[in-house]
């Protein structure tokens, strides 16, 4: 083969193979200004998700009985004011978006709309309930936010971390001025969406009133992956309900989501204190 | 071929090896550790299907199986898989890294499940699938790689076994693919469940662990009653086609449609509620029976 063709096969290869690995780094080749959240996504959020309902399925296809919390960790307070539940004064004082609000939103079957809202604000739209949430990089909560069923929820683009601190791979080392910094070469790839939601209005964990407090903190952990049989593209929810007034520990609670092609079946509700979605 | 062909091929030579240093350095988040179950578990009940996209074939296996055969000599001390263990028993986990025995090198990692004591190793190693004729295991045999931060492997070679603690059936021709996350102290591990033979599509779920590094697992004895202690010797509990009459107590106890409760894919998504609402319920004689399991 003559000798320049090798270069330039090789040449074109490897731009081909770089391109590639600059892909995984953001699979959906996320526009968005540089140095925005929407620019450094590590993988698109966006579009149109159903549940599949495969776990906790009688808790969340029905409304389940006043008392059944056979899966949530409550303390006797938490039992207390589950007891308490009514979903005709719920109703009718205002308050049926209570089984809607961001720590249980996700477990309630229906469809998301995910986009950008601006470059540093992720937002998901429900059909079930007609929620909206926003996830604001780069931010904290103002002082002076209002509590609201979705609450304030700062997002971050997790995984990240220096490269390890408990494997002995590295981690920050001291610069010249004594400052921790970390050498980017050991550093990880983000890879997964983190958010931490607080400043919510009471809540229900479940339809039938497992209660959660102002005080709750809700972490969550987004994951978008396909599974390797029906080539299908999943958005994977891990949610941690931190609620000492309620929890005796942390509440933990998976859900997951098939990506839809369009809007099809969107089927927008009102909140309903006495029906599953 | 002279020295601008071997000039060439350096040149080439030296842009593959630079892209090679150039890749992201593989994102292997460090899963290790003693990691303390956050399960909460659900179908314990007989004719408690739900949420599993199973078929007919699944289900009339399901149907015919009866709790008593927990009960058998050989079922006794029988683990589950290591798929379904880590699922359907709320068990410590401890994983460890897999060294080859000679060179002690790194060749995998190993899960370690309290409950029966399953182990499974996770080969990183690019070594090949054994044959399709390789013994079945409870542990199967798995590869696996890293996706970023994910470790991802897949699991063949796994004795039948079931998807619940209550009957419903998984095939010897199942494959399990699992991903697992660490986001801080915190491993959730998502089991994407493959069944030619029981299910209509993949079955996903999953479960989390906290990072406990004082966690003990205790040892896990188990004793095998003699043939005839528990069960009638010779005898094997189970339902005749159709002749299961516990199968409806449980879609009768929470006011479930059967139809519904014995699962299926349809079942799975959301416009399966405006279904449900036209479908026959049987009246129910009390609405706390959750208090038997709470």
């Amino acid at each position: 083969m003559d000798s320049r063709r090798v270069v330039l096969i090789t040449v074109a290869a490897l731009l081909l193979l770089s391109a590639r690995f600059a892909a995984q780094r953001s699979a959906a080749a996320q526009a968005g200004a540089p140095g925005s959240a929407r620019a450094a996504a590590p993988d698109d959020y966006t579009g149109y998700w159903v549940s599949e309902v495969t776990e906790k399925w009688r808790f969340r296809m029905l409304v389940p009985d006043k008392n059944d919390y056979i899966q949530v960790p409550l303390n006797p307070e938490g039992r207390r004011v589950a007891a308490l539940w009514d979903p005709a004064k719920d109703e009718a004082g205002g308050e049926a978006c209570r089984s809607y609000g961001a720590a249980a939103l996700l477990q309630v079957p229906g469809r998301l709309h995910i986009t950008w809202q601006d470059d540093n604000t992720l937002r998901l739209d429900t059909d079930s309930g007609t929620q909206t949430r926003l996830f604001r990089f780069g931010g904290s909560p103002p002082a002076n936010e209002k509590p609201s069923w979705q609450g304030y929820s700062a997002a971050t683009w997790g995984g990240d971390e220096p490269r390890d601190r408990r494997d002995g791979q590295g981690g920050p080392v001291q610069d010249k001025e004594g400052r921790l910094v970390v050498d980017k070469a050991q550093q990880r790839t983000a890879d997964y969406l983190q958010v931490v939601t607080t400043r919510m209005r009471p809540g229900y964990l479940q339809k039938n009133g497992v209660p959660y407090s102002a005080n709750a903190v809700v972490e969550e952990y987004f994951d978008v992956f396909s599974d390797p049989y029906t080539k299908n593209t999943w958005l994977g929810v891990t949610t941690m309900v931190n609620d000492p007034q309620y929890l005796i520990e942390p509440l933990i609670m998976h859900a997951h989501f098939k990506k839809l092609p369009d809007a099809s079946g969107w089927d927008p509700t009102p909140c309903r204190a006495n029906e599953p979605r | 071929m002279g020295s601008d062909a071997m000039q060439s091929k350096r040149t080439a030579l030296i842009l593959v090896l630079l892209l090679v240093a150039s890749r992201p350095a593989r994102a292997q988040v460090d899963v290790t550790g003693e990691w303390s179950p956050r399960v909460y578990n659900t179908h314990m009940d007989i004719g408690d299907y739900t949420g599993i996209p199973i078929n007919e074939a699944g289900r009339l296996r399901a149907e015919s199986w009866h709790p008593d055969q927990l009960d058998l000599p050989e079922n006794l001390c029988r683990p589950h898989p290591i798929d379904i263990g880590l699922r359907v028993s709320v068990s410590q986990l401890r994983i460890t890294t897999e060294t080859d025995n000679e060179t002690r090198q790194p060749v995998g990692l190993r899960l370690h499940v309290a409950w029966q004591e399953p182990e499974q190793v996770i080969y990183m190693d690019g070594r090949p699938q054994p044959s399709a004729n390789a013994p079945h295991k409870w542990s199967g045999f798995s590869t696996g790689h890293w996706e970023r931060n994910t470790l991802v492997y897949t699991t063949t070679h796994l004795k039948e076994a079931y998807l619940t603690r209550t009957g419903v059936p998984k095939s010897e021709r199942a494959t399990v693919t699992t991903r697992v996350h660490r986001y801080g102290n915190l491993l959730t591990i998502v089991f994407i469940i493959n069944d030619p033979l029981y299910l209509t599509a993949p079955y996903i779920r999953a479960s989390s662990w906290i990072f406990d590094p004082t966690q003990i697992i205790p040892p896990f004895p188990c004793e095998i009653s003699p043939d005839g202690t528990i069960i009638a010797a010779g005898k094997v509990p189970s339902f005749m086609p159709g002749k299961n009459d516990i199968l409806a107590d449980f879609a009768t106890e929470y006011g479930i449609p059967l139809e519904a409760a014995l699962g299926g894919e349809e079942t799975l998504y959301p416009e399966y509620i405006k279904k449900m609402k036209t479908m026959k319920v049987a009246p129910r004689t009390s609405t706390e029976h959750y208090r038997r399991a709470q």
